[in-house]
């Protein structure tokens, strides 16, 4: 049974009770409040409300921009999950490969990373600028004309999506890097001794022993992708033609921009509904501490 | 008996305080009845002590956040009442005054560029009125939004956008001001060869296109709401005017660079200081950067409002900026504050960006000391021809959120959806026909009514 009789145990209980209530105040707050505001309409965030139940669900479900939201934020982050686990499982197996200068390298991939996301979509901006961006113009000399980078909507999905992967696969890449180190040597050894190829040894030692790591990232990247706001609104704040709003973009315009505070909460509260639900889903099938799941 | 001024009562005291080293009551009675003199007679720097007004500016201008520190420091030397400026980027300005009353901390004087963000606020019993303040002077139109007969801003600059041209281009060419949207249309294409374009229009999804686009569809009398806030841009007489509009885009379409999706107010200033682009939309700025950063080009820069589909109508896109006092325990401070700065700093303020803050005041134009700054005395012209929107009767001034009859928030939230810009970009890059366009339009502009 724990005691804490001393004074340096009672410090350290108090001061781990404040720490996580301190937490949970500046979590649970702001949830709660965005929930209990999806139920009013209003039209400021310092105007009188009125109790409106689930009109602002209701009517925020009925619409097919809602859907569609729905639908280009489930893209976005399928797509730059596979791409970053793939990449990052990639650079992950190079960079685990002795080689001179290794460390130098390492360090430089973990680069864009580092960078501020505004930094990242200011960059790419300017890369793909209509009129001085350097790619525009090299696409220009190579004789593909001057690309609508921003003005197509696949274009401009396929440019957030590539924006992303850049900046967030170095942390998919230390990640396996990490567990690739975790894995005795003894199980290669084993499997060399047993014929297999380095193929084989990819397949049947490597696949299964990240697959713990594998887990746990593709759960971190789609709540992190999924609630992704920033990269898409510096680059293209939702456009061209809605091509790019996702759930948190329609919560944001809606609160922030067209008045609408109850919608834009419904919105933001649907999508913590929805991540929720599939993290759920996820822990049934797939639960952290390893044993088998309730299939 | 030293003289004393009869009313320096410290010195007195000070003498008393000499002569008689004993403290009686009848001294003590004395400093209380000093002390209460020099409160009644004396300092308003020693009485207002310790008050702050914070003021949040959203002119984040480095010469206009000097304006207004220069005048926080002259009003403490004079009151004795701190005012701190705090500025935000004009688009974050209502988000942060909203957050500061929701914290407790509401600014006491503030920045606002939306007429309904003025409306929400005195709704909510936030604001004061100005009214008084605001009588004094002449106003030009569509500037001052009253809220059941009162005032509750204290507008500083119209931002009208009309076109800039390159004269000396339009020499070489042998072209002519526009006067119709075939004209300009013409004019643009001319000007579109080796790398340069004709014109640039932004057209993405944000305020920039809706204040540098729109000028054409204003001109050929398009209303999005009629005077009872009904939608009407879809009617029989208004959607042949903006499907004509959507054509005439479309048209301008190969005179203007790519990448206009992304454009912004910086994009365009700099597409004409550079030299890529021959039309620019845009206020006095332009010209204000021009001077700067392009001198050569100051000469052969010259102006005109849009014109209309048939060569009988122009006019300026509307925009607008002013300044609220907030409900709060400072009120009476802010309001003698916002007294005092536009009796004593309007002008200077106005000077920060001399040529671009167009005065919503007549009294300005005719003030010798705003005419007094070096670039309204020098593009008297263009001051003359900004001064002239105001005051003849076939300029049509508008904008989206300043549609229908009076302030409300309606127009304020078909402007947030961007659905003129949808139409612009599925007519240019998708190859709508623009009557599908409009009535796309017309729908999002209806989810929000």
């Amino acid at each position: 049974m724990l005691s804490f009789r001393t004074n340096s145990d009672k410090f350290l209980l108090g001061a781990f009770i404040a720490s996580v209530a301190i937490t949970l105040l500046l979590i649970l707050f702001p949830v709660v409040h965005a929930i209990q505001l999806s139920f009013y309409q209003s039209e400021s965030f310092v105007s009188e409300r009125t109790w409106i139940g689930a009109g602002n669900y209701l009517r925020v479900l009925q619409e097919s921009g809602f859907w569609r939201a729905f639908g280009i934020g489930v893209t976005f982050s399928v797509l730059t999950i596979v791409l970053q686990v793939a990449l990052g499982i990639g650079c992950a197996l190079l960079l685990d490969q002795p080689f001179f200068g290794r460390p130098v390298i390492r360090g430089l991939a973990v680069l864009p990373y580092l960078l501020p996301t505004v930094v990242v979509a200011v960059a790419f901006q300017w890369l793909l600028d209509g009129s001085l961006g350097l790619f525009t113009i090299w696409a220009e000399e190579l004789g593909l004309g001057r690309p609508a980078w921003f003005e197509d909507p696949v274009m401009a999905m396929v440019v957030v999506v590539i924006a992303s992967v850049w900046t967030w696969t170095p942390f998919v890449t230390i990640s396996f890097l990490a567990a690739l180190q975790t894995i005795p040597k003894s199980l290669y050894e084993a499997a060399r001794v047993d014929g297999a190829g380095s193929w084989n040894r990819f397949w049947h030692v490597t696949i299964p022993m990240l697959v713990p790591m594998l887990m746990v990232i593709v759960l971190l990247r789609s709540i992190w992708m999924f609630n992704k706001f920033d990269i898409i609104w510096l680059m293209t704040k939702g456009g061209p033609l809605s091509a790019t709003e996702h759930l948190p973009v329609m919560a944001y315009r809606r609160a922030f921009m067209q008045y609408d505070v109850g919608g834009g909460a419904a919105v933001a509260t649907l999508s913590f509904a929805v991540l929720s639900l599939l993290i759920l889903v996820y822990f049934y099938f797939y639960p952290l501490d390893g044993k088998e799941g309730n299939k | 008996m030293n003289q004393f001024d009869k009313d320096d009562v410290l010195a007195q005291e000070a003498l008393l305080a000499q002569t008689k080293p004993a403290v009686g009551r009848r001294d003590v009675l004395k400093s209380v009845v000093a002390g209460a003199a020099l409160m009644a007679v004396g300092a308003p720097s020693v009485l207002a002590q310790g008050k702050t007004l914070r003021f949040l500016n959203a002119e984040p201008g480095r010469d206009s956040v000097r304006a207004l520190r220069v005048a926080a420091a002259e009003y403490e030397k004079k009151f004795g009442v701190k005012v701190v400026i705090d500025t935000v980027p004009p688009d974050d300005a209502y988000n942060k005054i909203q957050s500061s009353i929701a914290a407790g901390t509401p600014y006491d004087v503030g920045t606002l560029a939306f007429a309904g963000h003025v409306l929400l606020l005195a709704q909510a019993g936030k604001l004061v009125p100005l009214t008084k303040l605001v009588q004094r002077h002449k106003w030009g139109p569509n500037v001052l939004f009253p809220i059941k007969d009162e005032n509750y801003w204290y507008p500083y600059d119209y931002n009208f956008c009309w076109m800039y041209y390159r004269k000396d281009l339009y020499q070489q060419k042998g072209l002519k001001v526009p006067t119709t949207w075939d004209q300009m249309a013409e004019n643009c294409k001319a000007l579109t060869e080796g790398g340069k374009f004709g014109v640039g229009h932004p057209v993405g999804a944000n305020a920039a296109a809706q204040w540098m686009s729109l000028g054409y569809m204003w001109a050929d009398g398009v209303r999005l709401l009629d005077n009872n806030f009904k939608l009407i841009v879809d009617n029989a007489e208004m959607k042949p005017k903006v499907t004509r509009y959507l054509d005439f885009m479309k048209k301008m379409g190969p005179s203007m660079p790519s990448g206009m999706t992304q454009a912004l107010f910086g994009t365009v200033l700099g597409q004409y200081s550079g030299g890529q682009i021959a039309h620019a939309p845009y206020a006095g700025r332009l010209i204000e950067v021009i001077e700067d950063k392009a001198p050569d080009l100051v000469a052969k820069t010259g102006f005109f409002m849009y014109p209309d589909s048939a060569g009988s109508g122009q006019a300026v896109n509307h925009g607008y900026d002013g300044w609220v006092v907030l409900n709060t325990p400072m009120r009476d401070e802010s309001l003698k504050f916002m007294e005092w700065f536009v009796d004593n700093h309007y002008i200077n303020f106005l000077h920060s960006a001399p040529l671009h803050m167009q005065p919503p005041r007549m009294d300005v134009y005719d003030d010798i000391r705003w005419r007094a700054h070096p670039l309204i005395e020098k593009h008297a012209e263009l001051v003359d021809f900004m001064k002239s929107m105001l005051t003849r009767k076939d300029v049509a001034i508008r904008s989206i959120d300043t549609e229908g009859p009076g302030v409300d928030l309606r127009p304020g939230k078909m402007f947030e959806t961007f659905a003129i810009c949808d139409a612009i970009q599925n007519v240019l890059y998708k190859g709508m026909p623009p009557a599908e366009a409009v009535d796309i339009m017309a729908a999002k502009y209806r989810t929000v009514l």
